[in-house]
């Protein structure tokens, strides 16, 4: 929770606090369908809203149609305003909350309770080969599957789904590198059963 | 795919009908059909169903299985969210590799469906 409190690269730390705020409220929210944005909805964005509306459209549909997302949507979310690696960043932190937050609520754990920001703010710093390729997103070539890449356009968020990715599933050389070990209490083949089975739900095609 | 290849190291075989949902077996998998209707229930978010669920695989596989299938399940809630937020395709290799399967286990008409292009 510190990472998340803390400034990044692009988002203060009250502003990254907001997203985790957001994903939250989305997923206990009645679910709006695909294409209606909690903007659009009277009263849904309170106010001073610590984040532009378009961060939290782009929140709450990535929390609940992930696999609704198109090109023409994505570049809608920049067409308001969004940096293009601004946007990277919010798929970090989203994509992290609901990683954490579903552990915690299939176990009936208390989710991580949200800390005070800390001060700092966002450096904004772009990796100098950070380019459009084979993603929507500006990304690095440092090698590896396309996923490992998607994060690359800001080193900070790679590392901080690098860091969750290991405990709760694999370290990244052992995912392609290695597919029969057994890890912790699991056969391989029954986590990869679980990926599959929570990849088609998420209508992840990837 | 990794199903598939983590598969042919297994002394049974191993088969793709589980990723269509609960009902359809265990896959060839160790406690395969537990496993699937926890993943379900995690997504469906009901408590009852959840909780159900949770006692049977702990009965059957202990605590340790359940909480590492739990944490495995919520990598990837934050992996699909990761490629699909970002467009990311399909990789050549994979691509390749997932044909004959792909449509036995319906994703090729989702709309996250994106490979590299052909240069």
């Amino acid at each position: 929770m510190d990472e998340w409190s803390s400034a990044g690269t692009w988002w203060t730390g009250a502003q990254r606090l907001a997203m985790v705020a957001e994903v939250r409220r989305a997923r206990d929210a009645d679910t709006l369908a695909p294409w209606e944005s909690p903007s659009a909805v009277d009263g849904l964005i309170p106010d001073g809203h610590p984040l532009p509306d378009a961060v939290v459209d782009l929140v709450w549909r990535l929390t609940n149609h992930p696999g609704t997302l198109t090109p023409e949507w994505h570049a809608s979310i920049l067409g308001r305003g969004v940096e293009a690696l601004a946007y990277v960043e919010v798929v970090s932190i989203v994509a992290q909350v609901n990683c954490v937050d579903r552990f915690a609520d299939a176990l009936e754990l208390d989710r991580v309770p949200v800390p005070e920001a800390q001060p700092g703010e966002p450096d904004g710093q772009v990796p100098a080969d950070a380019e459009v390729r084979l993603h929507w997103v500006p990304t690095v070539d440092i090698g590896g599957p396309n996923v490992w890449l998607a994060l690359s356009g800001v080193p900070s968020e790679l590392e901080a789904r690098s860091r969750l990715s290991t405990p709760h599933y694999l370290e990244g050389r052992a995912v392609f590198g290695d597919v029969v070990s057994d890890r912790f209490s699991l056969q391989r083949v029954q986590m990869e059963l679980v990926a599959a089975r929570t990849s088609k739900l998420n209508e992840c095609f990837y | 795919m990794l199903l598939g290849l983590s598969g042919l190291h297994q002394d049974n075989e191993v088969t793709l009908e589980a990723i269509g949902g609960s009902g359809n077996g265990d896959g060839g998998v160790r406690h395969g059909d537990l496993l699937v209707r926890l993943t379900e229930a995690m997504w469906e978010g009901e408590p009852g169903p959840l909780a159900a669920v949770r006692e049977e695989l702990l009965a059957v596989a202990g605590a340790d299985v359940l909480v590492d299938a739990v944490a495995v399940s919520a990598n990837f809630h934050m992996m699909t969210r990761v490629a699909d937020g970002t467009g990311t395709p399909l990789d050549p290799d994979t691509d390749a590799a997932s044909v004959d399967f792909r449509n036995e286990i319906e994703v090729n008409d989702l709309v996250s469906r994106r490979h590299v292009l052909a240069s």
